[in-house]
């Protein structure tokens, strides 16, 4: 029912963690039919944390990203897309060309290097 | 109006007789609805709240609890599930006597476009407790005809 | 696969009792949450990733990591240390990310830094640094993202964010930082990102973001600024800006001249009382704008160059008129607010042709002519409540076909055009006393909820014999839910009289289909002392 765990402040067995120990990010958890609530230090793949003096909350990064800053910054994107300065895109600007391993827009190699 | 609450589980959906359970509509929202039932965490109805994409026709059902902080009147967390495109809307309010009360000032003029319906009790054990096993079932929304007046034989 | 099912010498060990997964030749290791006290000693060299999150770790050994050259990312967050030295890093040349956040840090190391040449993104968010020193980050030089956020400093440190030219995204919300002194982010010529929310920044140098020529996003939220923040005009490719709950008075003329990129703008609850006419101008990607209580405005602002804008909100300024090319220069409105403003004369909105919400409540408007909202075929939604309409010319709705909620309650009516207003769902004529006509349904087909001036103007909407005798409506003491019933009974009188049993699905189908025969809620409703023969 996620009661037990560390970040939890007050919980219930059906609805999980009802809020979190001070610092800590609530996610609501979908399993199937079920939601809970989560208490982490950090939000899981796919979201960002935003703290505020109320609570500290997860939201999704755009869907072209696995994890981000923001909504709007980047930092590292699904496989077919690119990151360059925060946003990611399935092509590279000129000058720059795409390394699937990092997915990442990365500097042309001058004229006279090899790789 | 009190409503009628059908529970199949989708894995008996063949064979298994259903769970029939009860409970209250909310204001003018009486009617029929159908669909998987779907488990929502009280805070996922608030402001900063995500949306979430279902595949299918679901029914909400979230367990309301007096610890959580309110973040926004029950009629608009009705009001939100539906927007995300739950038919019908179900609370458990087993343990927020509040919510009861507050749902009892609803005003007709507010009309809901789908039904809303309260579950308390047993009914409501029943409902969460296949939600706590995860077990997947379909729902099936009715009004409950009250027999207001007793058949007398007096032929 | 997990790697305690494997067998054979090749094997990398998994330290007991985490959880291990293998990566291709490489293994990940997972030791969050398991009460560790320290650093498990016998990780394999081939680690990539390891999490030791959510533990008890208070230390770190000095080259507790030194074997794990391979290591890609740490999570040491949500335990208890409150220092690392430099040598407890040491090893991790490939490290690029360390998540050390919901720990008790006090101080980062000055003399000998962390040296990770590789690291991208560092997290020191939910720590107790009150400062950070002038070499902590002297071996961190590629860092791309750093979160601060939820510490102790009061102020932003700015020579140990010197070392850090590759910066793209910063946080330091949540401080007690004061100041923001000129030339503060000179060498982060690469920073798009910069949060500075939840602080006490109070005042800022006019030249404080020098340097900053990639910024798209400054967030200075919740803070305590008493002046516009001038030193934006340096940020020529700013996108986002907040400043809302500050306490800026005034938005200075051509405040935004030199952010000509800008899409949205937060500045509510600030007590704005002035703005200069040509503060928004030139602003050609701007969306949104919204202005509330700046009662100094008596002019509407000059949007010339401000093409894109979708929603304007100006209310409870001082506002008598609004200029005749107003949609001219907004094209694109979608949704105009000028609400509690003192508007006597409205111009023609034809070329604002993707309106489709208007609010002009609480103005001092007094006609309605015919060429005011022609045209506007994607208007849902126009509130004029609380003006003091006498005429409203019969063509005035005729192009409204879109048309479905229509606020005119609180005026001079006489007369209402029906003309162009078959989609209504939503009409509001209450306080308009000198209105009597009864509207026949036929003119709204698709009404939902009407509020008329008169009860009598809701019979037609029905049948004002279905009304039970007062004793049985008003006076019976009731519970709510059995008030609910009888009204439904009531409103559906076909189930009151007749002695049956009906069948479940017909008795449902009945009810639906009488729902939608008697759906409509008008108010006034009429009743025993609201008759529904006029007395007149």
């Amino acid at each position: 029912s996620g009661c037990q765990q560390g970040g939890c402040l007050t919980c219930s067995d059906y609805n999980g963690c009802l809020s979190c120990k001070p610092r800590f990010f609530m996610h609501l958890e979908r399993i199937g039919m079920k939601q809970i609530g989560v208490c982490m230090t950090s939000c899981p793949p796919g979201l960002y944390g935003t703290r505020s003096p109320e609570r500290n909350t997860c939201t999704k990064c755009r869907p072209e990203c696995d994890s981000c800053f923001n909504k709007n910054f980047c930092t590292r994107c699904r496989a077919g897309f690119y990151l360059h300065l925060g946003k990611c895109q399935e092509s590279c600007p000129d000058g720059m060309v795409h390394s699937d391993t990092q997915r990442e827009c990365v500097p042309r190699c001058p004229a006279e290097c090899e790789s | 109006l009190r409503a009628l609450i059908r529970v199949t589980l989708v894995r008996h959906e063949a064979t298994g007789e259903p769970i029939v359970l009860e409970g209250d509509f909310v204001g003018g929202s009486a009617g029929k609805a159908e669909g998987k039932l779907m488990q929502y965490h009280p805070l996922s109805l608030c402001n900063t709240s995500e949306d979430e994409q279902q595949d299918s026709a679901f029914i909400t059902i979230v367990k309301l609890e007096h610890r959580v902080p309110p973040c926004l009147p029950l009629t608009e967390k009705a009001r939100m599930a539906l927007n995300k495109g739950a038919q019908a809307v179900i609370f458990d309010v087993s343990d927020d006597t509040n919510a009861a009360a507050e749902f009892s000032q609803f005003q007709e003029t507010d009309s809901l476009p789908r039904p809303v319906v309260l579950v308390k009790g047993e009914n409501a054990e029943k409902l969460m407790g296949l939600v706590n096993k995860n077990e997947e079932a379909n729902v099936v929304i009715e009004i409950k005809m009250e027999a207001k007046w007793p058949h007398y034989d007096v032929s | 696969e997990q790697i305690q099912d494997r067998q054979g010498p090749a094997a990398p060990s998994c330290p007991s009792p985490c959880q291990c997964e293998e990566d291709g030749i490489f293994i990940m290791v997972d030791c969050s949450e398991m009460g560790l006290s320290s650093v498990p000693a016998n990780l394999s060299p081939l680690t990539t990733y390891l999490d030791l999150s959510m533990n008890n770790i208070s230390e770190i050994q000095p080259r507790a990591f030194h074997r794990l050259h391979l290591l890609s990312e740490l999570r040491i967050s949500g335990n208890q240390l409150r220092y690392i030295s430099g040598q407890a890093l040491q090893g991790l040349h490939s490290l690029k990310v360390l998540m050390l956040q919901n720990n008790q840090l006090e101080r980062l190391p000055d003399d000998a830094p962390w040296d990770l040449p590789n690291l991208l993104s560092l997290r020191l968010d939910a720590n107790l640094l009150s400062e950070v020193p002038a070499e902590a980050f002297g071996g961190v030089r590629s860092l791309r993202h750093l979160w601060l956020d939820d510490n102790s400093l009061t102020e932003i440190p700015v020579v140990a964010l010197d070392s850090l030219p590759s910066l793209q995204a910063m946080t330091l919300a949540l401080n007690q930082i004061t100041h923001i002194p000129d030339y503060t982010f000179t060498n982060l010529s690469a920073l798009v990102v910069l949060h500075l929310h939840n602080n006490h920044i109070q005042s800022m140098g006019s030249r404080c973001f020098e340097g900053l020529h990639s910024l798209e996003t400054l967030d200075l939220n919740y803070n305590n600024l008493q002046e516009f923040p001038v030193a934006i005009r340096t940020l020529s490719k700013l996108q986002e800006l907040g400043f809302h709950n500050n306490n800026i008075k005034a938005i200075p003329e051509r405040a935004f001249v030199g952010n000509p990129q800008l899409q949205t703008i937060h500045f509510y609850e600030n007590p704005i009382q002035f703005v200069g006419k040509s503060a928004f101008q030139f602003l050609p990607k701007l969306h949104t704008l919204s202005l509330n209580g700046a009662t100094q405005i008596q002019e509407f602002p000059d949007l010339k160059g401000t093409t894109s804008l979708e929603i304007l909100t100006l209310t409870r300024a001082g506002l008598s008129a609004l200029p005749p090319d107003l949609c001219e220069q907004l094209p694109r409105l979608r949704v105009l607010e000028l609400s509690y403003n003192q508007i006597e004369e409205l111009p023609s909105f034809y070329h604002c042709s993707a309106l489709q919400e208007i609010g002009l409540q609480h103005n001092q408007i007094r006609r309605v002519e015919s060429t005011t909202f022609q045209q506007l075929t994607s208007l849902r939604a126009l509130d004029l409540s609380w003006n003091v309409i006498e005429w409203i010319h019969p063509d005035a709705f005729a192009s409204l076909h879109s048309l479905i909620k229509l606020d005119l309650t609180e005026n001079h009516l006489k007369s209402l055009p029906v003309a162009g207003l078959g989609a209504l769902t939503h009409l509001k004529l209450k306080g308009n006393k000198e209105l009597y006509e009864a509207f026949s349904p036929d003119n709204f087909p698709h009404m939902r909820v009407i509020e008329m001036p008169y009860a009598y103007q809701c019979c037609v909407y029905a049948s004002c014999e279905s009304y039970k005798p007062a004793s049985q409506w008003d006076t019976e003491p009731s519970s709510t839910h059995e008030d609910l019933h009888k009204r439904t009974v009531a409103m559906f009188p076909i189930h009151a009289d007749t002695h049956y049993d009906p069948d479940l699905e017909e008795f449902q189908l009945e009810i639906e289909e009488s729902k939608l025969q008697t759906s409509v809620q008008c108010t006034p409703t009429p009743g025993p002392f609201r008759p529904c023969d006029s007395l007149l």
